[in-house]
């Protein structure tokens, strides 16, 4: 492994009653996922996480997490952008947290994210999504595994305490 | 068994996506030449450039079956620094991951997962050799930076390989030989300082 001693970070950073909403094999074109994104931004809506990949077949994935309650004040417009969007299908996870942890030089240090994840992993905890570039790595779990989350990474990292 | 493909060599296989990007291009095209109205820039920080980088995109198993963080450990445990990494579960249940590697380590990443496919349960596998990370600040959770970015480089035809945020950054992973396109199609459509 890379990674021999223990790794400090900034303080771990959750953000909890959150939902997360798949939109799948949405046609690849220029513009496509606008309504979307001009929905929420009309609505002043934070996108809490946010990954985009391609689905094959001329299509692609769109993977947002954004605020309980932003979600049910736009529900209805969200199923109406849905349509425009042409996704072929839409996945919603309710009831998820999004973690960030930030530091220290997760993108020089081979192991790093190997070391969180397998931990994550050996204590039961599912990882529904990933995002992780230069420092920080943010990822998505069940609310409801928040505070085991929290432990296996206080073991894991050394993890300041909150001022 | 895994299969190799070279993300680039199946773009060019599949003349019918390089074409129907063309004829959204042109029609984007005319709607600027009569008049179609630009949008107001908006204001950022800056734009970073990741060193070259190869990327590998994984079909694994979802649900309790997931391999991720095995895939990432073993990577980690033969110094394969990791610095770009998309996960989530598509449509058919699988997961997806996307990782950016070093270009020097890709030879070994691939013997690696080619000689642990049946372990890590891996159902497809795909490459890029070249690559880099295009990240924009700050992203502050804010839709139309997101909104902005796709589709800027969508109307100037770059494909995008995949995009995440984290923390105050939002990128997307480009195949290298499209970046100075992009490069120059972001400052047009962000305001630097």
């Amino acid at each position: 492994m890379g990674v021999t001693e223990t790794l400090e970070i900034f303080p771990l950073k959750v953000l909890r009653n959150v939902i997360q909403l798949n939109f799948l094999r949405i046609p690849t074109r220029p513009g496509a996922t606008r309504p979307l994104f001009d929905l929420l931004e009309r609505h002043n809506v934070s996108v809490k996480f946010l990954l985009e990949g391609c689905a094959g077949g001329m299509n692609r994935d769109l993977v947002i997490c954004i605020a309980n309650d932003d979600f049910f004040r736009l529900e209805a417009e969200l199923k109406e952008v849905t349509s425009r969007m042409q996704a072929q299908a839409v996945e919603m996870r309710r009831s998820v947290a999004v973690l960030r942890v930030l530091g220290a030089h997760f993108d020089i240090r081979p192991g790093t994210s190997g070391l969180l994840f397998e931990a994550l992993a050996q204590a039961g905890i599912k990882v529904l999504s990933i995002a992780t570039t230069i420092t920080s790595s943010m990822f998505v779990i069940s609310d409801d595994q928040v505070e085991a989350a929290e432990r296996v990474i206080g073991r894991t990292f050394h993890v300041p305490k909150k001022k | 068994m895994i299969k190799w493909y070279i993300c680039g060599l199946l773009f060019l296989s599949f003349p019918s996506l390089r074409l129907s990007m063309d004829r959204q291009s042109k029609t984007l095209e005319i709607m600027r030449r009569i008049g179609a109205p630009k949008p107001e820039r908006i204001r950022i920080t800056g734009i970073l450039q990741s060193p070259e980088l190869a990327s590998l995109t994984l079909l694994l198993p979802g649900g309790i079956s997931d391999s991720t963080a095995a895939v990432l450990k073993l990577l980690g445990t033969h110094s394969i620094n990791i610095r770009f990494i998309n996960k989530y579960n598509d449509s058919a249940g699988n997961t997806s991951l996307c990782l950016c590697i070093d270009t020097e380590f890709l030879d070994a990443a691939l013997n690696l997962l080619d000689a642990n496919d049946k372990r890590l349960g891996i159902r497809d596998f795909m490459y890029h050799p070249r690559v880099k990370v295009i990240s924009i600040y700050p992203h502050k959770e804010r839709p139309r930076i997101a909104e902005r970015l796709l589709t800027t480089l969508g109307v100037n035809g770059i494909h995008i390989l995949s995009v995440n945020n984290a923390s105050s950054v939002i990128s997307c992973v480009l195949s290298t030989e499209d970046v100075e396109k992009a490069l120059a199609s972001l400052e047009d459509a962000f305001e630097l300082p």
